[in-house]
């Protein structure tokens, strides 16, 4: 019994250490680029561009793959001054302004003039490096007759939506937006008539739209680039992405250098990298979103349909952080009504 | 009044109980350095809060009380009856409660949703977003977990007062009424409260399938204030809020509840049976049949992307071995603080059962153990993040934080899992020990077939709860630290749906496999029940 119990516990003590210590990441000279998961993993565009940047620098690329746009701000913010952060990569419009007031950014001097995004883009802190609008995405085969305009989503009745709470996901403040730029004051009872034909607001993307997949709902908020994915990764046209008339609300991702990087020229070569071919040509088949710039290799044909809107609406981003936090309270108070 | 002796053998649990107070007192504080007291009379003046209190309370009171409401009858089968597949049945429910949350939605999906499977073979359409799904996932995630705590309280049943059951040929609802009852009411307390706190925090399936910000609870705001504002003031006021209720509620229960006296008996081992009857056997099948249907669905949802080609493309690819790795990387040594933890809590507690000045102090400690379910998982690693920020350690340190805050989220597990044995323990050898001079190494020695399985049980319970956890490793994950259901959240951030799926699968099988594993490893084929 006595020499039973010692090796049960002394072997799971070995392993116990063995797997804690057992070698994680080390590195030399490093650039620590802030991402989001699905931006650093395999099948996302961070290998191909940790590749080609490798070759260019000299150094090592090192992605942090956090779960979400707001787990990288928020990461930074937790490390603050002390942070091995060099660059953050994927924060995105509605971000932008709460990302600057930490003071932990640092001004690029990238030139942003080739930059294709509609109105142009002359931020100095961040350099944009993809773009898409997020649309409504629904099922062709089992919706006849999709939504035109936003205003058809709030008010068609028969229509189940699911989108994302504006409150724990960038979708979901983007929606927030994109209701606040069509309806303005009368955002609360688009709300409200939205509200009595919603499935579900979950916390996040992957959650909304995992259940529009499971057929739980009729529409579900994501982006315009959403079909492509379909198409190119699995031959399937059925998803496509509805109209709206009104003007579709766009996101832009975002990257900005930390003010305290430990490797400030790494960084700077990197933030300049962004908006290179090497970069902009792994973001539609890798990131689902359009480049920033005009790329010599055409998008594959999948993305023809990811339609430039008739109107870009974007409300001015001092307005979003100051009104922000009102606007989410009326969506709460719409809604809970 | 104690010997030197007696303190130097309790120093290693004082010292255990002591660093875990010190690192939680420690990330306290380090949250409220950052906290402004005036801006918070402001927070509690707005409706919307109360309202997701309220609402907070009422789900987690309904969930509780109907996981366990179902749980009762179920325990009570499963210990009267063999039947094939019981074994498999009941790791089935140890697994249960660490199921990713998205995971199990959408396998909740599959069953009860709009073209799930009750829809196709009965045509029964069930209103799921609303209080509807929200009870429907707390019931899936927590009647499993109610079963088991309630099966230890049937430990604690002496066999000879089944003897005399059956002596007197008692029928299992008057074995149930004289016998089972009193030794289940002192168990319920406790599992309630426990549920309670489960379901109380409860966020992802809250948000999921409420149907809307009408039913929202308290962690929304939480995760709201620390990871979408990064507003440290806010973010502790509503944890402080979230531990007050919690405390409150615990308290009343634990007031209104019977003591959780400790019987002397424990090798139980000889079953006698009882008079069975019509009635017996239609009530447990019921039970059995709601149990099924409640829980076993699902699962065979979850489990059903094993049958498509991407599986085996899947188990081939690198990044997920590395993410199983990454996990058992955590899952280990989480568990091992775990279970040193629990046990210095346990030597503590029963060391000052029945002594004097202490005798009160055993459900203190106990509770103290648990109190760390009630913060958020995210407040505890800020917290700690920043205390040790400002010691000068950063991002290396990000992995010890990640398997510290695992294994104190599994503390509460933990403790009632080893908890009623240890007492038992102490209190039918405690006299023994005493008069032949056994102490320490070779009282353990002396114990440790009687306390292996719940041992075992301690240690896998936190091996799951670390592997499935995603709240932690989501604030401190990098791409050398992508754990299983890291990964898992990767591909579906990808819309890689199906894969995600299948490493869900990995996943589970993971955790049925530590499971058995430990009990089989650790708990031997031991003489005690299950």
């Amino acid at each position: 019994m006595k020499p039973f119990l010692l090796t049960t516990l002394f072997s799971t003590a070995v392993v116990s250490i063995g797997v804690a210590f057992s070698p994680l990441t080390f590195a030399k000279e490093t650039l620590n680029v802030y991402t989001y998961d699905s931006f650093a993993s395999d099948w996302g565009p961070g290998p191909k561009i940790k590749a080609s940047f490798e070759q260019e620098c000299g150094c090592e690329l090192n992605f942090v793959a956090l779960d979400s746009s707001v787990g990288i701000l928020s990461r930074a913010q937790l490390e603050g001054k002390s942070s091995q952060a060099d660059v953050l990569l994927g924060l995105d419009l509605n971000l932008m302004e709460a990302a600057k007031k930490t003071g932990l950014l640092a001004e690029h001097s990238v030139d942003t003039s080739n930059v294709t995004i509609s109105g142009g883009w002359s931020d100095r802190f961040f350099v944009p490096f993809d773009q898409g609008h997020f649309a409504f995405i629904y099922n062709a085969e089992t919706l006849q007759t999709p939504p035109t305009s936003l205003k058809e989503v709030v008010d068609n009745q028969a229509l189940r939506v699911i989108y994302q709470d504006p409150r724990t996901s960038t979708p979901g403040l983007g929606l927030l937006l994109w209701m606040k730029s069509v309806y303005g004051n009368d955002a609360a009872n688009a709300w409200a008539r939205l509200a009595s034909h919603t499935v579900t607001v979950t916390k996040s993307w992957s959650d909304a739209y995992g259940l529009f997949l499971k057929g739980e709902a009729d529409v579900v908020l994501s982006y315009t680039t959403s079909p492509a994915y379909h198409i190119v990764a699995e031959d399937e046209t059925k998803y496509q992405a509805a109209m709206a008339s009104e003007g579709l609300y766009p996101q832009i991702e975002v990257a900005a250098m930390m003010k305290d990087a430990p490797h400030p020229a790494l960084a700077k070569q990197f933030m300049q990298f962004i908006l290179q071919p090497g970069f902009q040509s792994t973001v539609a088949t890798g990131n689902w979103m359009l480049p920033v710039i005009e790329l010599d290799e055409a998008l594959p044909a999948a993305f023809d349909d990811a339609f430039k809107p008739s109107k870009n609406l974007v409300l001015p981003a001092a307005e979003v952080a100051k009104h922000r936090g009102a606007w989410v309270d009326e969506w709460l108070n719409a809604t809970t009504r | 009044m104690f010997s030197l002796r007696t303190v130097k053998g309790l120093l290693p649990a004082l010292l255990g109980v002591g660093f875990f107070l010190l690192m939680g007192a420690a990330s306290l504080v380090a949250l409220l350095r950052y906290s402004d007291w005036h801006s918070w009379l402001g927070y509690m003046q707005q409706p919307y809060l109360w309202r997701v209190v309220r609402f907070s309370l009422w789900q987690a009171l309904l969930s509780s009380g109907i996981s366990l409401l179902i749980a009762i009858p179920v325990a009570s089968c499963l210990i009267h009856r063999s039947f094939y597949g019981r074994a498999a049945l009941l790791q089935l429910f140890s697994v249960s409660m660490v199921v990713p949350t998205i995971v199990a939605i959408l396998g909740l999906v599959v069953v009860y949703g709009r073209s799930g499977w009750l829809y196709q073979l009965f045509d029964i359409h069930i209103p799921l977003y609303g209080l509807v799904g929200i009870l429907l996932a707390h019931v899936f995630f927590n009647m499993p977990l109610a079963v088991r705590l309630l099966l230890q309280g049937y430990d604690l049943i002496p066999s000879g007062q089944w003897r005399q059951a059956s002596q007197l040929g008692f029928s299992r609802w008057t074995a149930f009424r004289w016998i089972e009852w009193h030794y289940l009411k002192k168990v319920l307390p406790g599992a309630f409260v426990l549920i309670f706190m489960l379901c109380f925090s409860s966020f992802a399936v809250v948000l999921s399938l409420g149907g809307g910000p009408k039913f929202s609870t308290l962690e929304v705001a939480i995760y709201q204030a620390l990871r979408f504002d990064f507003d440290l003031n806010k973010a502790s006021f509503l944890a402080l809020l979230q531990v007050s209720i919690c405390t409150l509620f615990a308290v009343v229960v634990y007031r209104i509840a019977p003591v959780n006296r400790q019987d002397v008996s424990l090798l139980a081992v000889k079953r006698y049976s009882l008079k069975d009857s019509f009635w017996a056997k239609s009530a447990d099948a019921l039970a059995l049949l709601v149990a099924f249907i409640l829980v076993i669905p699902p699962f065979l949802a979850i489990f059903d992307p094993v049958f498509s080609p991407i599986f085996l493309l899947t188990l081939q690819s690198a990044a997920l071995w590395k993410a199983v790795l990454v996990s058992l990387q955590i899952a280990f040594p989480a568990a091992l603080v775990s279970l040193l933890l629990g046990v210095s809590f346990c030597v503590l507690a029963r060391f000052c059962m029945a002594r004097r000045y202490l005798a009160l102090l055993p459900n203190k400690i106990e509770h103290l153990g648990n109190l760390i379910l009630m913060v958020p998982g995210l407040v505890i690693a800020t917290g700690l993040f920043l205390f040790l920020r400002d010691l000068g350690w950063g991002f290396q340190s990000s992995y010890w934080i990640v398997v510290w805050v695992n294994a104190v989220m599994a503390l509460p597990f933990v403790l009632r899992a080893l908890m009623p044995v240890m007492y038992q323990q102490e209190r039918r050898f405690r006299a023994v020990y005493l008069s032949l001079g056994v102490r320490s190494w070779s009282r353990w020695c002396l114990e440790w077939p009687l306390i292996r399985l719940s041992v075992a049980q301690a240690l896998g319970y936190a091996l799951l709860l670390s592997l499935g956890d995603m709240g932690v490793i989501a604030l401190f994950g990098s791409q050398g630290l992508v754990s299983l259901p890291l990964y898992l959240f990767q591909l579906i951030g990808a819309y890689r749906l199906e894969e995600g799926a299948c490493v869900a699968v990995v996943l589970i099988l993971l955790c049925l496999l530590l499971f058995y594993g430990s009990t089989r490893f650790i708990g031997g084929r031991s003489l005690v029940k299950h």
